[in-house]
């Protein structure tokens, strides 16, 4: 702080290198963070994985999984019964079978209000769920192994498999006596929503808006739920299994959880990928770094969205690790299947987790994968966002020190000099704090408005007759078009000292959030920053009409509501060439209309912060930097001025 | 007159056979889930005056024992060690419940002047006695309820006086063979003989629920109850389950890896009793045919035991079931119940007892939490909902715990309605510890014990209690009674306070150490050492090669240098 307040402290070398060299310096900060972050994925700057936590003992047992035949059994009997069911669960078939291997069985109900429009429609649901009670133990502790269940209805692929192997693994574990903590096997409904009413109801809280996902209520518990494991099985020859990680607002499991199910496939012998990606090893590095950081950025474009990627994804927000397996046949073969070498997979994991004596807390939960052997650890990437982030930081810093110095280079001139230069602008105007702290509240109370607005839009939209998409779209561009005015409403445009501090705050906001943000999800952070940072650094209030106009055009584009409607349109544009134009442009903005409304109802049920963030942070910063361009300060007087004393 | 002494000894020795006795028991009973229960009941009974024993010599009540209630003024112990949980909800009621880990619970005599510290000490002491980790109880998680326990045994007053009374657990205690092992050394065969060489601990740990348990008290000794006894019952109650054991067809052998090979010669009588009321629905062949058939009808309910005297006869019994097994629809009893963990993260957390009344009536329940003081709770979030209803206790006592000092105590009295499930929550703050009072596992979590909840049944459906006077498991035939006690005990659960990173100051005292010894080492050499002042040598790099190369060469030609040197000069 010494270097801001000590009056002498304009004169520093530091000081003057920065009022000189600032716009270069961030630049140069931006590219470096830039170039920190491609190098992480090149093999020999980032590390191996490998096993913090002594108690895993991964593979240490033989494996004894031997009831593949009762899973072909399962899975046929299943097939049949799915065809009784067309759009739920085969309830008794599954409630029978959970009882007959001697499980607790349970099943669990829940209903979702959907929070948007007028209609108070309601979803139910309904999930079962089975506890194998562990000999050893007096239910304190607990793992998971949850399947997504899909009727024949559904688009996505299948996931029976999953609960075959489920029901013979259930069978397999029921009958040993080293299990010392309990293992609930659990079968949800409407994929992400049925296992958040069912973590809702074991923890008994509500995560969401209230009264959004009533949770209902569970009957039977298994005390503090160490681990997790969803599958995904696609297919009963499983050839690939993808591991995904990526969960909520871009959490992580622990780095162990991922390396461990990544030993047990490669010791079972099925490949493993991350991403859909094999790893590969390249001699040429240049190919090498190409193909990890492709895989790099597919993580970090998943993670960014802050969707899970799997029912995982869910868990973690309840300390709870978690991972999806999921498993792909990539031969079209009538082979029968390989439940055998999958069931020991699932044996030897939840072995290796039954002997966890602690709750994972070794090890990494922070952590980029370039592949699935090598990581990332946040030490080495987070300097990349703070170099980003630092650039913002400098142009503050620069800013500042100017303006310190025109208020220096003020006191010192002559008393003509000060009349001649009162006729041109009016130098010996105060900063009005008070005026850029009503800027700051009313910005950021429309943000917090902004953000709570979703349900009256749509019910005044529904009153007119719009559906949901719509009126929420409709809605949010007549308030970013409102919002577009404010600037007129600014009285202290014309204030070249007040518009700077302005223009500070408002970078020293930009570049804070943008460093909390990538401490909680690097790689929203990361995009973020990488998109940002470059347009804050070129927007610099100025006289010359057309580079004012480029700016504004440019940060006009740069507003999130602007981007994602661009971004979207582009992506479709894209994808189906064969269209006209016209038909492509109004395809873009129903599918953004729909990435709208899935941002708030995730927000709403799950709370995904990805909404929050833009409604609450990034737009009120982006109308102070609107109103920054509409600075009308003559600032041609005091350059001279500099000139003059220099 | 050492004749005279040798046989006043003899019948010193034989007033004392006399006056006490020993009978051991096992009783096995079908669950109707897919588990088998077994019981084992020793109990001595020993004609003398608590107040007056000295406890100098004994014959078959086990002296170890009764040096430590001598010392430490008890009137009445009660102590549990198990592993697992008992499932109230589908194996009914069992003969001695029992919470995870350890359980002890004391009444001390109406003269004791310091009750902590005899609690404390006596604690301690069992923990010599039977190997296990009762040292870890003193004041700071023992509570003296008012409602749930009272004496078991007779008592001198007539008002009870519950601060004579301490009671504990530790739920996190794991049991095994080294509890077991002095355990049996109580006993006055030990497990060389009777049923007590059944208990191999190969076979008993690998069960669903194991449990041992010690219970102390003075009874009357006939019904006017003119003069008291004492009497100790040591029970082992396992819960053996059909998957693990293979088959459901059991067999003695099965179980415990032997047969039984005879009575403990000092036992008044050696008996197993096999439950066989489950034999309408379940129907099995015991073999061999058993001595007699014993009908009990008890609160309502006809059971029928098939008895087996042991005799020097070795007896192999099995049970083999005649048709295929079929899934049963269980019927809980009539009151359970369940405690859990709500609310996630290091900040605020909520505990949430459920009770399970499946009785056509209303029942009166106590409920007691001993919640420890590193959960602080906040008695004005407590809420009773019972079918979403709110519920008023009868009473409600409620000492708040302090830091390191005493733990938290709830004692609840509800009335709950018939066929209902109440919920009992209560919101806690997570507290930081001091870095000593992490455990060396200390991400494992930390424990609060389970809650115990207690009632008078009025039924005896799935009840195979024992009644208050009843010393023997033949004492509860036939035996029905106003109510009939049940105290179920719910799950233990882990919670997870904030734990620092402890390879943290492990980093910083390597660091800091490192620091230390690279500053030491100048310091102390300047401190040391003289400094001597050292001829300024300015000739450089190459005046120094120079100068040895020098040295070398005079070494090797010797004097012809000199000479050279002399020359020049």
């Amino acid at each position: 702080m010494g270097i801001l307040t000590d009056p002498s402290a304009g004169q520093g070398k530091i000081t003057k290198a920065i009022i000189s060299y600032h716009p270069k310096l961030s630049i140069l900060l931006y590219i470096s963070g830039i170039t920190w972050f491609c190098f992480l994925a090149y093999t020999p700057l980032n590390a191996g994985t490998y096993f913090s936590e002594n108690a895993l003992l991964p593979g240490l047992v033989k494996s004894e999984f031997r009831d593949d035949g009762s899973a072909k059994l399962f899975y046929d009997e299943l097939q049949d019964e799915m065809k009784k069911y067309d759009n739920s669960i085969p309830y008794p078939w599954i409630l029978a079978k959970f009882q007959q291997i001697g499980l607790d069985t349970y099943t669990h109900n829940f209903t979702l209000n959907y929070p948007l429009g007028k209609s108070n429609t309601k979803y139910n649901g309904k999930n079962v769920y089975g506890i194998l009670r562990a000999p050893r133990a007096g239910s304190t502790e607990s793992l998971v192994m949850s399947v997504p269940y899909r009727p024949p209805t559904n688009i996505n692929p299948t996931t029976a498999p999953g609960v075959a192997i489920m029901l013979a693994f259930a069978k397999h574990a029921n009958r040993q006596k080293y299990w010392s903590k309990d293992i609930i096997f659990l079968i949800t409904e409407h994929e992400q929503l049925g296992i958040q009413a069912w973590l809702e109801a074991y923890y008994h809280v509500v995560c969401g808006r209230r009264g959004v996902l009533d949770h209902g209520d569970l009957r039977g518990r298994g005390g503090a739920i160490q681990a997790a494991i969803n599958l995904e099985f696609h297919d009963i020859n499983i050839d690939r299994m993808d591991i995904k990680v990526e969960g909520l607002n871009g959490q992580l499991p622990n780095l162990d959880l991922f390396n461990l199910a990544t030993r047990m496939c490669t010791k079972e012998g099925i490949s493993h990928t991350f991403k859909n990606r094999e790893n590969r090893n390249y001699r040429d590095p240049v190919k090498d770094w190409n193909y990890a950081f492709q895989t790099l950025m597919t993580m970090i474009f998943t993670q960014a969205s802050g969707v899970p990627n799997g029912n995982h994804g869910l868990y973690h927000r309840f300390g709870i690790q978690a991972l999806t397996l999921e498993g792909f046949s990539d031969r079209k073969t009538t082979n029968p299947g390989n439940f055998l070498s999958v069931g020991r997979i699932l044996e030897s994991i939840f072995r290796s987790l039954n002997n966890l004596l602690e709750r994972f807390h070794q090890s990494y939960f922070f952590y980029l994968l370039p592949s699935s052997d090598r990581f990332i650890s946040i030490g080495l990437y987070i300097p990349s966002v703070c170099f980003i982030a630092g650039a913002l930081f400098l142009k503050a810093c620069g800013k500042w020190f100017r303006l310190y110095k025109y208020l220096i280079n003020l006191s010192e001139m002559s008393a003509e000099d000060k009349r001649n230069l009162e006729l041109t602008e009016n130098a010996n105007e105060n900063i009005k704090i008070i005026s850029i702290c009503g800027i700051f509240l009313f910005t950021h109370t429309i943000g917090i408005l902004l953000m709570n607005s979703p349900k009256l839009i749509t019910t005044v939209g529904s009153q007119y007759g719009y559906n949901t998409e719509l009126s929420l779209y409709g809605g949010f561009a007549i308030i970013f078009v409102l919002l577009l005015m404010i600037p007129v409403l600014i009285t202290i445009k014309t204030c070249y000292k007040s518009m700077t501090v302005l223009h500070v705050v408002a970078l020293l906001e930009a570049a804070t959030s943008l460093i909390c943000l990538s401490m909680y999800n690097f790689s929203l952070g990361l995009i973020v920053g990488t998109f940002y940072v470059p347009i804050l650094l070129l927007l610099e209030p100025c006289r010359c009409r057309a580079y004012s106009v480029i700016q504004k055009l440019l940060w006009f584009i740069a507003h999130p509501f602007v981007t994602l409607t661009l971004l979207v349109t582009i992506y479709t544009i894209f994808n189906f060439p064969n269209e006209s134009f016209g038909e492509n442009v109004l395809r873009g903005i129903s599918a953004t209309q729909q990435a709208v409304v899935f941002a708030i109802v995730d927000f709403m049920i799950y709370s995904n912060w990805l909404y929050g963030v833009i409604t609450c942070v990034m737009v009120p910063n982006w109308i102070c930097f609107w109103c920054v361009l509409f600075s009308t300060a003559k600032t041609d007087a005091y350059i001279t001025i500099e000139k003059k004393n220099d | 007159m050492k004749a005279l002494l040798t046989l006043l000894a003899i019948s010193s020795t034989a007033a004392h056979c006399t006056s006490d006795s020993f009978t051991e028991e096992l009783f096995i009973k079908p669950l109707y889930t897919e588990h088998i229960y077994s019981h084992f009941h020793f109990s001595t009974i020993w004609n003398t005056d608590l107040f007056s024993e000295k406890f100098r010599h004994t014959h078959l009540f086990p002296r170890a024992l009764g040096e430590i209630i001598k010392r430490h003024n008890v009137q009445e112990l009660h102590l549990s060690l198990t592993a697992g949980l008992w499932r109230y909800e589908t194996w009914g009621y069992p003969v001695t419940s029992a919470a995870p880990g350890a359980e002890l619970w004391a009444w001390f005599k109406s003269d004791t002047e310091d009750v902590n510290s005899n609690w404390k000490d006596l604690a301690s002491s069992l923990s010599g006695l039977i190997c296990a980790s009762f040292n870890f109880i003193d004041s700071s998680n023992s509570v003296s309820p008012q409602y749930s326990f009272w004496p078991n045994g007779v008592i001198n007053e007539q008002k009870v006086n519950s601060s004579f009374l301490r009671y504990s657990s530790l739920p996190r205690e794991i049991v095994c063979t080294e509890n077991l092992t002095p355990w049996k050394k109580l006993l006055p065969c030990e497990s060389k003989k009777g049923l007590a060489s059944l208990l191999n601990s190969g076979y008993i740990h690998n069960t669903r629920y194991h449990s041992l348990s010690i219970h102390f008290r003075p009874i009357c000794r006939d019904p006017k109850c003119k003069f008291t006894s004492i009497e100790v019952q040591q029970s082992v109650d396992l819960v053996y389950d059909y998957l693990i054991l293979g088959s459901r067809n059991w067999s003695v052998r099965k179980l415990f890896g032997q047969g039984i090979l005879g009575p403990c010669p000092l036992a008044k009588s050696s008996t197993v009793y096999v439950d066989v009321s489950s034999n309408s629905t379940f129907p099995f062949q015991l073999s061999p045919e058993p001595h007699e058939f014993v009908y009990s009808s008890r609160g309502g309910y006809e059971s029928k035991f098939a008895k087996y005297e042991i005799t020097e006869q070795p007896l192999a019994l099995a049970a083999n079931y005649i048709d295929k097994p079929s899934v049963v629809i269980n019927s809980p009893p009539a009151l359970h119940a369940n405690q859990y963990l709500t609310g996630y993260g290091q900040e605020l957390g909520g505990i949430v007892t459920k009770l399970f009344n499946n009785h056509w009536n209303t029942l009166d329940v106590v409920v007691l939490q001993n919640i420890p003081w590193y959960v602080p709770i906040y008695l004005h979030t407590l809420k009773i909902l019972s079918n979403g209803v709110v519920l008023e206790p009868l009473s409600l006592k409620y000492i708040p715990g302090k830091l390191r000092e005493r733990p938290y105590y709830l004692e609840i009295v509800l009335t709950l309605p018939p066929r209902s499930t109440t919920l009992i929550s209560i919101n806690f703050e997570h507290v930081f510890l001091k870095w000593t009072e992490y455990p060396p596992d200390a991400s494992h979590g930390f424990y609060i014990s389970s809650s115990v909840i207690s009632s008078l049944l009025p039924l005896a459906r799935n009840y195979t209690g024992l009644p208050q006077d009843a010393t023997m498991i033949v004492d509860s035939f036939n035996k029905s009674g106003y109510g009939y006690l049940v105290q179920v005990r719910t799950e233990a659960m882990v919670v997870t306070l904030p734990t620092p990173d402890f390879s943290m100051p492990y980093n910083v005292i390597c660091l800091a150490c490192t620091v230390v010894a690279l500053a030491f080492g100048p310091l102390h050499n300047i401190t040391t050492k003289r400094l001597v002042l050292k001829p300024d040598n300015k000739e450089g790099l190459v005046g120094k090669i120079k100068q040895k190369l020098d040295v070398i060469k005079s070494k090797l030609t010797g004097t012809k240098e000199k000479s050279e040197d002399s020359s020049s000069k």
